[in-house]
């Protein structure tokens, strides 16, 4: 799994990258430049040190050629850059709502024809086709990043930030959030999931498995259970919409926001005793059920996918 | 050096005075003059430091009456009531609990809430079991400003309610099957069939699902749920006497909604109860409190507001317990203003319940 700013998989990764390598890169040069000249001012010859205290090296070295090299830079990077600053005149060719909350990812694929359709915690994108995240918050500042696809946005509560992305080959990546979002914020992680375009449309239009005779009873404590009051799951007795949407939480590589690897187990501590996993998150612990109760809602959710 | 010496001496001679064993400490015995009147001192200084200087409005007949059915079972063994005196055990403790209804008019409101709620070192007075319900407290406060006014007549109505005690005939009180202060214990409170809580602090169990019943018995009896009315009372059933209590207020039909004066607006509490407040993060409180919920949870159709608003102003300050329906109750009241605890009691308090087998269709 790629979070690596050095090993760019998208258009605007590739630049930050590139501008990276020039900016260390220089960074380095000048850096060895001046160790050289205080070497050179320490043991150099009487002739040296005389041109090197010269007002004329002064000026030259310390005035003219960082206003020129940053200058350069500025002017490079803007160029580099353009995509992000200028904005887009074409339409993207798709488009992804992905909302910040206190300490998770909604995520609502936006179709052509204006259906929409509710995730959490993990961000499927197509192979080759430029997609515009739509970047909301309705708590505090939240930040996306998924080094290896592009830079970080931050999610502003009031503000809508649109970022584009395009994915070089399919893959899976991480994304975090990058702006301090209270307690958990260092366990609101996702996957971003690179399919290839075909894939990718038969996946968000696909319909919600499950509901097989053997998850049947686990259905019913979960509806029974008022977990529908938070969470939701596409033609089951749930559309609460305090918590991620569950309608395909058994095919997501991870629960609670990247935090613990997607199984039955995990399922089944997370509701028990969630606040040890995620301290300071917003589901109450659900230590009252027996443990078989709770591990068939776990296999329920298992199967949704 | 003079005054270290001084001291010094001081404390041996306390030491050698406690070592020779010359200090009667019997009961029987009772204090010299002197020594009763010192204690009294100090303890009624010590008292008046510390009680607290403003009180909530007593003058209320919930509080009132339901401190008087906590007052019955709790206090009068020893403290006595209009109607009863005391054990003869317990008059002679030392010091013999008070008659309070002669006593109650030397202290303020605030005193007399401190007295209740952190007892008296070494005069056999406990403290309250449940230190976070001040709530409850403040209930036996208001019992107690009406006592001394109150003939065994009045005191009966307002602590037993309506419940007659019927101790059942000479064999069973001989052979100890029929308790005659223990029957009636839960009605004094929460009434029993077709007769509603006498009180609005307290929910009406009539109808309730039985394992909801048990659990919150059991969360009392082990001290996961705080009350200092209910953990006693809990604490003192065995398995069968609670799965038996259970089941009797499951059976019983649930009560038509009261007529009070709704202080919510029950339209809005209704939309918060059926739709919750995402933006708040509150969920819809009928997912796991209406009708078809599951047997563990609650139904609040039909509860007093009053209760319901003091149980989640409870949760939302932190208090009440540590059992595991407060552990998910307690973030979700957290996250309620004022007024939706209003509301949405008010709203529950108007709804009848309905899908219970003891309700005609």
């Amino acid at each position: 799994m790629n979070q690596s700013v050095l090993e760019p998989n998208g258009a605007e990764a590739e630049r930050i990258a590139d501008l990276a390598l020039m900016l260390f890169g220089g960074a380095a040069i000048i850096f060895f430049g001046v160790m050289a000249l205080a070497a050179a001012s320490v043991w150099g010859g009487v002739s040296v040190r005389r041109a090197i205290a010269s007002e004329r090296m002064i000026v030259a070295a310390g005035i003219a050629f960082p206003v020129i090299t940053l200058t350069a830079l500025l002017f490079y990077s803007l160029w580099l850059m353009r995509a992000n600053i200028q904005g887009n005149a074409t339409p993207p060719a798709g488009r992804i709502e992905v909302a910040a909350e206190q300490w998770w990812w909604r995520i609502t694929y936006v179709e052509p024809d204006g259906r929409r359709i509710s995730e959490a915690n993990e961000l499927r994108l197509p192979v080759g086709r430029e997609v515009e995240l739509v970047l909301t918050s309705p708590d505090v500042i939240h930040s996306l990043w998924i080094p290896a696809i592009g830079g970080k946005l931050d999610m502003i509560p009031g503000r809508t930030n649109r970022m584009r992305v395009s994915i070089d080959g399919p893959g899976i990546y991480r994304g975090q959030c990058a702006e301090y979002c209270g307690g958990p914020h260092a366990l609101m992680a996702f996957d971003v999931i690179a399919l290839e375009a075909t894939e990718f449309d038969a996946w968000v239009r696909g319909d919600v498995a499950g509901g097989s005779t053997e998850t049947v009873r686990g259905r019913g404590i979960f509806e029974e259970s008022g977990c529908g009051s938070c969470h939701a799951v596409r033609g089951a007795n749930a559309s609460g919409l305090v918590g991620p949407d569950l309608s395909r939480v058994g095919g997501r590589r991870t629960i609670a926001a990247g935090t613990l690897p997607t199984s039955r187990e995990n399922l089944t501590r997370f509701i028990v005793d969630g606040q040890s996993i995620k301290p300071g998150n917003l589901m109450p612990p659900f230590g009252l059920f027996a443990a078989e109760d709770v591990d068939a809602i776990s296999a329920y959710l298992m199967s949704l996918q | 050096m003079a005054f270290v010496l001084l001291v010094g001496l001081g404390v041996a001679a306390a030491f050698l005075f406690a070592a020779s064993g010359v200090y009667n400490v019997a009961a029987s015995r009772g204090h010299w003059w002197i020594v009763d009147q010192f204690l009294r001192f100090g303890m009624e200084n010590s008292v008046k430091a510390r009680a607290p200087e403003t009180s909530p409005n007593l003058d209320d007949a919930d509080l009132i009456r339901l401190g008087a059915a906590h007052f019955h079972g709790g206090c009068a063994f020893c403290h006595g009531a209009p109607g009863s005196r005391p054990s003869p055990v317990v008059q002679h403790m030392l010091p013999s609990p008070p008659d309070l209804a002669e006593r109650v008019d030397r202290w303020t409101d605030g005193e007399l809430f401190w007295l209740v709620k952190h007892g008296l070192k070494y005069a056999g007075m406990p403290a309250w079991p449940a230190q976070d319900r001040d709530d409850e407290i403040w209930s036996v406060v208001a019992f107690l400003r009406q006592l001394p006014d109150l003939d065994a007549r009045h005191y009966e109505e307002l602590a037993l309610a309506e419940v007659q005690v019927d101790g059942g005939g000479g064999r069973e009180l001989a052979t100890a099957e029929s308790d005659p202060d223990g029957v009636g214990a839960c009605a004094r409170c929460h009434g029993d069939a077709g007769r509603g809580p006498q009180t609005k602090l307290v929910p009406r169990l009539q109808g309730q699902s039985r394992d909801w019943l048990a659990r919150s018995l059991r969360d009392y009896a082990e001290g996961a749920r705080h009350s200092g009315i209910m953990q006693p009372l809990a604490a003192a059933l065995k398995p069968e006497a609670i799965e038996k209590l259970a089941t009797y207020y499951a059976g019983l039909p649930p009560l038509a909604p009261d007529d009070d004066p709704r202080r919510g607006s029950v339209e809005e509490g209704q939309k918060l109860a059926t739709s919750g407040d995402p933006g708040a993060e509150i969920p819809a409180c009928i997912s796991c409190h209406g009708s078809d919920g599951s047997p563990d949870y609650p139904r609040l159709a039909g509860q007093p507001a009053r209760y319901l608003s003091a149980q989640l102003a409870a949760w939302r300050n932190g208090k009440g317990g540590t059992s595991p329906t407060h552990a998910i109750m307690a973030p979700i009241a957290a996250r309620l203003t004022d007024q939706q605890i209003a509301d949405v009691s008010a709203f529950f308090a108007s709804q009848r319940v309905v899908g219970h087998p003891g309700l005609a269709p």
